[in-house]
């Protein structure tokens, strides 16, 4: 059991040389080197890069994906797929934009209800293949699709505005210094940490590796699973009403977008998609690196046009490898 | 198996009881039931407007239905096989660019670059089926990659502003006619014959069904694997690229989102057609009835005038009840009801 257990960097005591390879494995150490690293060279080439504006700019950009890929990180360690986010986060991005209400407490109301969203349409997808037993793709195939209707009932085209407060609030910095953005995608991975060492957050793992086994060890398999995917659901919300916050405007399309980055980001992270291994720190970090990427792209100079070739390369090269890597580490 | 990782979680299926009349039954009971409700569909439509339901709207119904069959034909052999196809709309808006392009409408004589349109489809198709049955990544994530891998290439290709008028060729073929019949409906039915031929009555047929069932019992049965399991993308690829001509030959013009509605259809059609989303059982003629009446429901959605977010959602009402009235355990239950 305990080979199936994350062992991220960032948690972990200080690691014993033998277990160091594993730590590379199955940890978000090796995604954070190239974070880093990547950092490095954005920094070298735009050197404004290092200033809290640009950093807050950077965290704002990546919180919806970041989110979305931990939201898709729950799904993909019980061992399965979640299409749906696209169609969740179109939601909760034209409610945001045509129910836009005012003030803190509008905001708090705003963020209860893209996270009633999220969880409503993901006890749907959980019910669908926990209970139901279909397949996942499938599934949430339909569910998206479904999803993707609703928030063009609800808009139409793209328009309306967000509530002021929560574009300005939610964008802004701490004492000008701390991204908002960076803080709620901190308490997130937070509050994972703990559940991850409750008896859900084992449950998932255990499912993910081997569900019969799960299974036969007392774990509740469908229970857990229709918890991975309202957890998910959840985590969508938030995205959702990140998203909102950066872009300030509604569109019934905005999910689409987010959908193939969040397995890249999953997979940069080296949570496999065979489930049961990875974790949901390691996906955030992948979804940084994605967007990092766009970023070094551009002040490189590649044409904006061709920022698909990269996401798609990048994307087969981190399942390739991060199939490689967890297979070395099986064999040690 | 890495390649069928995201079909697998459901494969606990028991297979026990495979009488040859049940197994029988079951396919064909699900393509005459979606071919009876088609009929009673376009019949139905003439209560709601007297204009539906007519010879011309039959007509129409099976011209567009055309796209989605040759589509799912490739789309309905990727799933047999055990994987999933979502790299089409790229590929459609890959072939429908190449044509107006390369050939355009300027030198008719410049017909033989349409075969070669079809195989640089069929080389991208591949390596996506490399990308899958070698580096062992998740069918639909490679496939996925590669559409966006294609469709950034093509917006770098055409600038944002695709160029080029449609092929003669392509407009004969989807606009002419032949002994007063459509072109294009004397093509469907040609097409529909070849594809039974090869899905049903050809050895790679047979291999497809075995590989997707067990890919490892395939392999030690002598199932040439590699091959059974990169030709579906490949002809996959391929379909999608020929659906890129005709539509181009249809409306007169490429556009870089032309294929973006294809996708979902595309495997709705397969899995109401009677088709296992696991891979391994399926017909092409139920994939045909299941193109045909999303088509018919598409064309009557939209006579009655209901608006784009309302069809999607009914689209996927659509693909969600197909997939739970297939469940295996219903049919299991409705069998032992039976005995």
């Amino acid at each position: 059991m305990s080979e199936v257990l994350p062992n991220e960097a960032s948690t972990s005591p200080a690691p014993v040389m033998g277990s160091l390879l594993r730590q590379l494995t199955q940890g978000a150490g090796l995604i954070v080197i190239l974070y880093v690293a990547l950092y490095a060279i954005y920094g070298y080439l735009q050197p404004r890069a290092l200033e809290p504006y640009a950093i807050a700019a950077l965290m704002n950009n990546t919180a919806p994906l970041a989110l979305a890929a931990a939201g898709q990180t729950f799904v993909v360690l019980s061992r399965g797929f979640d299409l749906s986010l696209a169609g969740v986060i179109s939601i909760c991005n034209v409610t945001l934009a045509v129910v836009p209400i005012e003030g803190p407490g509008g905001a708090a109301l705003s963020v209860l209800l893209c996270l009633a969203i999220g969880a409503s349409v993901g006890a749907v997808n959980g019910f669908l293949v926990a209970y139901l037993r279909l397949q996942s793709i499938a599934a949430t195939l339909a569910t998206m699709i479904i999803c993707q209707g609703i928030a063009l009932v609800i808009l139409n085209a793209p328009g309306g505005f967000v509530a002021e407060w929560i574009v300005y609030e939610m964008t802004d910095r701490l004492w000008g210094l701390v991204p908002v953005s960076g803080l709620v995608v901190l308490s997130v991975v937070a509050l994972w940490l703990m559940l991850r060492r409750t008896d859900f957050g084992v449950a998932i793992y255990a499912v993910g590796a081997d569900e019969q086994a799960a299974s036969l060890s007392g774990v509740n398999v469908r229970r857990v699973r229709f918890g991975a995917f309202v957890g998910a659901g959840l985590l969508y919300g938030l995205a959702g009403f990140m998203l909102s916050a950066q872009t300030a405007t509604g569109n019934p399309n905005s999910g689409t977008p987010l959908l193939l980055l969040t397995f890249a980001a999953v997979a940069l992270g080296g949570t496999s998609l065979a489930g049961g291994r990875g974790g949901l720190f390691a996906s955030v970090i992948g979804a940084a690196t994605l967007t990092l990427l766009q970023k070094v792209l551009f002040s490189t100079g590649v044409s904006s046009f061709y920022t698909g070739i990269f996401q798609g390369a990048v994307l087969i090269l981190a399942v390739v490898f991060s199939t490689a890597i967890s297979r070395i580490g099986e064999e040690k | 198996m890495a390649n069928n990782n995201p079909l697998a979680e459901t494969t606990f299926v028991q297979s026990g009881d495979t009488r040859r009349s049940a197994k029988i039954s079951r396919e064909t009971i699900s393509a005459i039931a979606v071919a009876v409700l088609c009929v009673v569909l376009l019949l139905g439509a003439r209560f709601v407007s007297p204009s539906l339901g007519s010879w011309s709207q039959v007509e129409t119904v099976l011209i567009l239905g055309s796209f989605l069959v040759v589509l799912s034909f490739g789309q309905g052999l990727v799933i047999l096989s055990g994987g999933l196809d979502l790299s089409l709309p790229a590929m459609i808006t890959l072939g429908g660019i190449l044509a107006t392009n390369w050939i355009g409408s300027s030198d008719p004589g410049a017909w033989y670059l349409l075969p070669i349109v079809l195989l640089v489809c069929a080389g991208v198709g591949f390596l996506t089926a490399l990308g899958i049955v070698i580096l062992r990544v998740p069918p639909f994530i490679m496939s996925l990659a590669m559409s966006i891998i294609v469709s950034s290439a093509l917006l770098g290709y055409t600038k944002g502003t695709p160029r080029g008028a449609a092929p003669e060729m392509a407009i004969a073929l989807m606009k002419g006619s032949v002994f007063g019949l459509p072109a294009p409906i004397l093509f469907t039915i040609g097409f529909v014959i070849l594809g039974w031929l090869i899905q049903s009555r050809s050895i790679f047929g047979r291999y497809l069904y075995a590989i997707g069932t067990n890919v490892e019992a395939a392999r030690i049965a002598g199932v040439p694997v590699f091959t059974a399991q990169v030709l579906p993308y490949v002809l996959s690829a391929t379909c999608a690229g020929l659906v890129g001509i005709m539509l181009v030959g249809y409306s007169n013009g490429a556009t870089l989102r032309m294929g973006d509605d294809y996708l979902l259809p595309s495997i709705a059609a397969v899995v109401i057609g009677g088709s296992s989303i696991l891979g391994g059982r399926g017909t092409f003629l139920g994939t045909v009835g299941g193109a045909l009446l999303l088509t018919t429901l598409g064309t009557i959605i939209s006579a009655i005038g209901l608006e784009f977010g309302l069809r999607t959602i009914i689209e996927g009402a659509i693909v969600l009840t197909a997939l739970l009235l297939l469940r295996e355990e219903l049919f299991q239950k409705l069998g032992s009801l039976w005995k």
